[in-house]
């Protein structure tokens, strides 16, 4: 659960505010808005990379900005727009690094670390390349392991910086569907940034808009293309 | 499951090897040896007995450190390769052994001695770069990017370099020879008293390794990746600098700088072993590394009648193409 009331985050400057922000376990949101309006911005405070400029994130109750790293890694996990693959890094062993900020000071695996990295290799169906390496992967395939280390990190927020940017159009509609799906058989909040318009108004995926003139973030469970150009994108709108 | 049972099988293998390289090593050079002596210096040892001796004080003495030498260089050069995320990263590159160098010149050619003592080349070059890895971690601290912190390393080992290249120039013939001679590298001055010394050094630097292999396993993914998964990059930074200082510094001090060892086997493990798991990677460098330096100094001890080649020369006649090699095959 994530709860957010009056945070006002950027630079150095305030670049957006999120005036009321409550997004539930099982709930998933993409975050659309312009080039530069603070999408990553958003995911970046969220993940705990940046400080917020003024007022406070809760997640799970807690005060995210006072946790340490370790805490914060058990909370939120993050996933880029592209993962490039690494030399001699197996999918198994990619998958299982999710663990590190659950395992003990040698990073030794318990059967529940191990039972964890299963269920979600069975959850997304990659049972067939988990003993491929990295690098020999598909940038589709590479999008959903680098998914799969982020489940496995077993967070309740899930925030991923564009995920769909490099993949073709199945590719796109099939991750979009399958992070809907995570979101409510994990019980996991996601939020994702994408300018996937049409896919997530075909997906009924709900929205965090980037209101350009208010520089305000703002919810919706349902809304129109036509509003969100409206609101979003003004200078295309007529 | 195909994997494990290839490591397990290849680990045999390089056991195998080293015992037979340790073997063939104690029984290289110029004086016959025979294994009746071995057996007699362990467990009879006859102080007037010159074989026992030559078997206690030089093969021993010298198998010891080819193993010590070998398996802490290439360990330094995994733990700066994964830092760095750069397969050209080694200790060298990190002006640890420029620091060594530069003390042992001042100690050396200036006459402005900082220990006044037999052991005045050694202890200069631990200290050096005990300095200089302190220097870098000084560094690291203002610096956030580690390509930025490799840099400083080669600035600082230029910038060292032609301090002593200066000295040089001002040195008299004698100074010169001594501190040519300790650049040329060797395994064989060290003498069996300094073993428990060194020995306890090796252990500390190879056992704080352990705590280092789960925060480098995710390093691999990236720095950003890595805080993101909790892991405290600075404190990392810290202890992978120090731990590589202590190792690097003990070894150029009782054997000069040898170079490409740190360079070349991180590189061959990881190829061999293709894996990213340090704690495999650990023990691959550690018996990958000694095999390499025992064969190197078996093959300088066969050629010594004929031409004596200095192991510093050597490991780089032998690395370097080995690297290119390496890389040539890896990009078919």
């Amino acid at each position: 659960m994530i709860n957010l009331k009056n945070v006002e985050i950027g630079y150095k400057s305030s670049l957006l505010n999120l005036e009321q922000i409550h997004i539930k376990r099982g709930e998933i949101f993409a975050v659309i808005g312009e080039n530069g309006a603070g999408k990553s911005t958003l995911l970046k405070t969220l993940t705990g990379q940046i400080h917020p400029i003024q007022g406070q994130i809760i997640i799970e109750e807690k005060n995210f900005q006072l946790l340490n790293r370790k805490e914060k890694a058990k909370l939120v996990s993050f996933v880029g727009s592209k993962f490039d693959g690494i030399p001699y890094l197996k999918v198994l062993d990619y998958l299982t690094l999710g663990r590190t900020p659950h395992t003990d000071l040698y990073g030794r695996l318990t059967p529940q670390d191990k039972k964890t990295v299963d269920h979600i290799i069975e959850l997304l169906h990659i049972e067939s390349f988990i003993e491929r390496y990295t690098l020999e992967l598909s940038d589709g395939e590479r999008q959903l392991v680098a998914i799969g280390r982020a489940l496995v990190q077993n967070t309740p927020v899930i925030c991923l910086d564009e995920p769909t940017a490099f993949l073709d159009y199945g590719n796109r509609k099939k991750l979009i569907r399958l992070l809907s799906e995570v979101a409510k058989k994990e019980q996991k909040c996601i939020l994702f940034s994408s300018h996937d318009i049409d896919l997530c108004i075909d997906e009924k995926i709900p929205v965090l808009l980037i209101n350009t003139n208010t520089k305000k973030l703002e919810q919706y469970n349902s809304i129109s293309k036509e509003e969100i150009i409206q609101k979003g994108f003004p200078s295309i709108s007529y | 499951m195909t994997q494990q049972y290839r490591n397990t099988l290849f680990f045999l293998i390089l056991f195998l090897l080293l015992i037979t390289g340790a073997v063939l090593h104690l029984f290289a050079g110029q004086i016959e040896i025979s294994f009746h002596d071995f057996y007699q210096a362990i467990f009879h040892f006859d102080p007037t007995n010159t074989n026992h001796i030559i078997a206690v004080e030089f093969r021993f003495t010298r198998l010891i450190m080819a193993i010590l030498a070998g398996s802490a260089l290439s360990i330094a050069g995994m733990l700066m390769q994964t830092l760095f995320n750069n397969p050209l990263a080694g200790p060298y590159v990190l002006g640890i052994n420029s620091g060594s160098s530069l003390l042992v010149a001042l100690t050396l050619m200036t006459g402005v001695s900082f220990f006044q003592h037999d052991l005045s080349i050694i202890l200069s070059a631990l200290l050096g770069a005990l300095i200089f890895g302190f220097l870098i971690l000084s560094f690291s601290f203002f610096v956030k990017n580690n390509i930025s912190l490799l840099l400083i390393g080669l600035m600082l080992g230029s910038f060292t370099g032609a301090i002593v290249t200066l000295l040089q120039t001002f040195s008299n013939a004698q100074n010169l020879k001594v501190f040519t001679m300790w650049t040329l590298g060797t395994i064989q001055q060290t003498e069996m008293q300094q073993i428990p010394l060194i020995l306890i050094f090796y252990f500390i630097g190879i056992l704080s390794c352990i705590f280092l292999i789960k925060p480098l396993n995710s390093l691999v993914l990236g720095e950003n990746a890595s805080l993101l998964l909790g892991i405290n990059l600075k404190s990392l930074r810290i202890s992978t600098i120090a731990i590589t200082a202590v190792l690097t510094g003990l070894i150029t001090a009782f054997c000069g700088p040898i170079a490409f060892v740190g360079l070349a086997v991180p590189n061959i493990t990881r190829i061999v072993f293709k894996t990213q798991n340090h704690g495999l990677l650990l023990f691959a460098n550690l018996f990958f590394g000694a095999l390499f330096l025992i064969f190197c100094d078996i093959i300088i001890q066969y050629l010594e009648p004929v031409v004596s080649i200095p192991i510093n020369a050597f490991t780089s006649l032998i690395g370097a193409p080995l690297v290119i090699l390496i890389l040539l095959k890896k990009l078919k």
